[in-house]
């Protein structure tokens, strides 16, 4: 443990955000503008850009449900050890639902409290990541975990219990991070490895990875994950994946009834509370929001410009500035890379039927599938190509977060077959997706501008030339 | 002898010849014999089932080269620029002498590496032996039969048997050419060591890109004109530790302002020959053990505390005055074990200098060099 921390006692990020979100979750369900301007006015300017975001007429019903399901999440954390509980760090893909199966466990998704930092804390995450740099964490690690995980190192935030890693085979900075902060504060790591290996074979050995995983969280937590609970969970989970399905079909109609940030939303239910009733709560209203739009015709611009699928992660640096400039511009974002994930409802059969298709999610799970297939590029490019033909999206964005090496080795490929098959052009952008530093939301939002003015809504009609890759 | 001023023997004059260049006489040579490469680039790859096969294993290098312009219209800036180097000259036509490639999912710089290399520049032969970052009883079987298939994709394309005789043939060889390279580093350990770091790296590069005959024959050589000669001079003994590094310049700009590169545990160096393949029993499970369940990379996500014993080992056995680890920029899994074997060698008051660096690039040698020299002067050292 470092001896001089410059972060002081009570400021690790847990506990700041954990704060923020006790006040949400006292927040009336429906508030007025007056009310929504009254909430934004009390906050520090960090927080309050953020909220103004959030709490916009057309996104605020949906923004609290999910704030609110965040802020049950981060409370049952909180009073975790308290009940005699145990909390599990994980990263973003792994399937909260697992741990949530568990009486005496609660989940809680690194990047997802990244996020929320970069959002909704004054100085946006920035010292937690100082923080990491301080004691030598190279700067091109991701700070999607590494924010987080620096405020974890500074010994002055909530410490978890145990770790689950689950990116061994798709991502070795995350897989890193969470191997040093495994060692470096003495905390139990449990590994789930994805191989690189989409034959039968390379699934059998993930399901065998699983349920090694499964035992192992048992034997740690001394609790057999019993069947009735696990039901409860997996029944929840098949409900909102219901729901996410519908929100996927609601894409489809141009303009577009989904609001750019639901994305985030959708995925953020995913990361956090899936198999639980806050979540699918949320998605519930997200989908009748949806609804209610399309019949009455909402849209922010006076038309749909662009279709657009974010290839890979959004911006999380500046929620207004991004996805709601985006939609006023008429650009609607699609989907991007953490939204692909296509749950299949799961027989509640027997336990085994619930695990096994709780694996079955995870083995499938974003950026799981894509950057722990056996090519990068290929399952990425598949995905891409059968979203943008499901919902008739007319040009890519690639966010261009520098920490992520997988996406940036295979771009080239990825940008030339979407081209090449389905005629869709791809913007690649360069910065952090968590950190506002390296590049300004403005600059972004210009690139993004002259790219959908000058090569989107110019484009002609093009028949894409006929070639397909195969396994080579 | 000095550090500076060491005589350069014609057995050694011969070796760096051959290293300093990729596609050397030796293997134009042995092409021109009919004799067929395969080219990998990661330690998970046993060269034992490609030699068994009659094909010579050439292990993928840079050699410090410090263009990358094809290579950067494929993988980006934020990729390793090891393995920028390396598709660069792939896609220059400097590796077409190879028929075929084994990759592995060493890292996800590798794969990407390999992904744009076959995209542009489809190979006849290419095998992709998936390596698990655990080492549980499963994981380990999960490797055996991925070697199982890596040997059978060989066979098939090359219409050759590999035997189990030929087999344990062919880890006796590899098994003859790593004894020498652990000769040649024990000839480091006393206080005038035999070779330098840059002659062991040069000898290293050696033993992975010519034939079984001639490695032997010019280590050999080295060896014999080297016994009982020595460096003296040198201001500090230093242990080099970190990513994938064949960068015979970088050591030399290193020991050119008087240290002296004793050891190391690089991934082109050490940590690819210690562990010896034993002949009994299942050979491939042999090959296994040694290739995955020894090795010391990290890439493996619950081994830290292996490597660092290895290290720990290493400065004693070779008196260490002090450790460089080093890692490209983007390099993460030696990025962050960096750090993490940083702060356990400084808690054990052994003097460290982490060194982040482009791979290849002539414009960091400068800055480089100065942080050796401020490092020489930090931890003072014997003269």
């Amino acid at each position: 443990m470092p001896v001089d921390t410059k972060l002081p006692p009570g400021s690790g990020l847990f506990e700041r955000i954990q704060g923020l979100f006790e006040i949400v979750l006292d927040v009336p369900d429906e508030i007025s503008d007056e009310e929504a301007r009254g909430v934004i006015d009390v906050m520090p300017p960090d927080v309050a850009h953020t909220l103004e975001a959030f709490l916009h007429p057309r996104v605020r019903t949906a923004a609290l449900a999910f704030l609110k399901t965040v802020g049950v999440w981060l409370k049952n954390a909180k009073e975790a050890k308290s009940k005699g509980k145990k909390v599990i760090l994980v990263p973003f893909n792994f399937v909260p639902e697992l741990v949530h199966a568990f009486e005496s466990a609660v989940p809680l998704t690194s990047e997802i409290l990244s996020t929320l930092a970069g959002n909704a804390s004054e100085g946006k995450g920035h010292r937690y990541w100082d923080y990491a740099m301080g004691i030598g964490i190279p700067d091109h690690l991701c700070s999607a975990s590494t924010i987080e995980l620096g405020s974890m190192l500074s010994g002055h935030d909530f410490e978890a219990d145990a770790i689950i890693s689950c990116t061994a085979g798709a991502c070795d900075a995350n897989s890193k991070i969470h191997e040093f902060v495994s060692n470096y504060l003495g905390i139990p790591q449990f590994i789930l490895e994805k191989p690189v290996d989409d034959s039968e074979r390379g699934i059998e050995q993930y399901r065998r990875n699983f349920f090694a995983l499964v035992e192992q969280l048992e034997d740690f937590l001394g609790e057999k994950i019993k069947e009735d609970r696990l039901r409860e969970v997996v029944e929840y989970c098949n409900r909102s994946s219901e729901l996410h399905h519908q929100l996927w079909e609601l894409k489809k109609n141009s303009p577009c009834p989904v609001p750019n940030i639901y994305n985030m939303f959708i995925y953020g239910c995913r990361f956090t509370q899936w198999g639980r009733e806050e979540a699918q709560r949320a998605m519930q209203i997200m989908v009748d929001e949806a609804k209610r739009r399309l019949a009455s015709g909402e849209y922010p611009a006076e038309k749909e410009v662009a279709r657009v699928g974010w290839l890979y992660t959004s911006y999380y640096i500046d929620f207004g500035g991004m996805f709601n400039w985006m939609e006023e511009q008429g650009y609607t974002q699609l989907f991007d890379v953490l939204d692909l994930f296509f749950p299949e409802p799961i027989s509640t059969e027997s336990r085994e039927t619930m695990l096994d298709g709780i694996c079955l999610q995870a083995r499938t799970f974003p950026m799981t599938k894509q950057m722990g297939a056996e090519s990068m590029s290929l399952a990425w490019i598949d995905d891409a190509i059968t979203m943008a033909k499901m919902l008739d999206a007319n040009c890519g964005v690639f966010c261009g977060h520098h920490a992520c090496k997988q996406t940036w080795s295979v771009i080239s490929i990825v940008q030339k077959e979407l081209m090449d098959r389905i005629g869709a052009p791809v913007l690649t952008l360069q910065g952090d997706a968590w950190l506002s530093g390296m590049t300004p939301v403005a600059t972004l939002q210009a690139n993004i501008d002259e790219f959908i003015k000058n090569v989107v809504a110019k484009k002609k009609k093009v028949k894409p030339r006929a070639r397909a890759r195969t396994e080579g | 002898m000095d550090v500076a001023s060491v005589k350069v023997g014609s057995a050694m004059d011969a070796v760096n010849k051959v290293s300093e260049v990729v596609e050397n006489d030796y293997v134009k040579k042995w092409k021109e014999s009919g004799g067929k490469v395969l080219g990998y680039a990661c330690v998970t790859t046993p060269p034992e089932i490609i030699d068994a096969a009659g094909i010579l294993p050439y292990r993928i290098r840079a050699l410090g080269n410090p263009n990358t312009e094809i290579a950067d219209a494929h993988l980006a800036r934020f990729n390793c620029s090891f393995c920028r180097s390396c598709l660069q000259l792939g896609l220059d036509g400097t590796y077409d002498f190879l028929d075929g490639f084994i990759e592995t999912n060493g890292c996800d710089h590798l794969r990407g590496m390999f992904e744009n290399w076959m995209y542009v520049k489809p190979a006849d032969f290419f095998h992709y032996v998936k390596v698990p970052h655990l080492t549980t009883e499963d994981a380990m079987n999960y490797y055996v039969e991925e070697l199982v298939f890596f040997k059978e994709a060989i066979e098939k394309h090359f219409g050759v048997e590999i035997t189990d005789d030929k087999l344990k043939a062919a880890i006796a060889r590899q098994e003859a050419i790593r004894d020498r390279l652990r000769q040649i580093y024990s000839m480091r350990e006393g206080s005038s060591p035999s070779f330098t770091g840059a002659e062991a790296l040069s000898l290293f590069l050696l033993a992975s890109a010519v034939p079984y005959d001639d490695f032997i024959e010019l280590a050999d050589k080295a060896i014999a004109e080297r016994t009982g000669t020595g460096v003296t001079g040198y201001r500090a003994r230093l242990m080099l530790c970190g990513a994938a590094t064949d960068e015979l310049d970088l050591v030399r700009a290193i020991e050119d302002v008087g240290a002296l590169v004793v050891t190391d545990a690089l991934c082109y160096g050490a940590r690819a020959f210690w562990s010896p393949v034993s002949t009994e029993g299942d050979l491939v499970k042999s090959l296994a053990d040694t290739y995955l369940k020894d090795m010391l990379c990290p890439r493996m996500y619950e081994d830290f505390p292996r490597r660092r014993d290895f290290v720990l080992n290493e400065i004693k056995k070779a008196d260490v005055d002090g450790v460089m680890v080093m890692h490209n920029k983007f390099c993460d899994v030696h990025g962050v074990d960096n750090v993490q074997l940083r702060l356990d060698l400084e808690k054990r008051d052994i003097p460290v200098l982490q060194l982040e660096k482009e791979y290849g690039s002539r414009a960091d040698i400068g800055r480089i060099r100065t942080r050796v020299q401020a490092f020489l002067e930090r931890i003072g050292g014997k003269s």
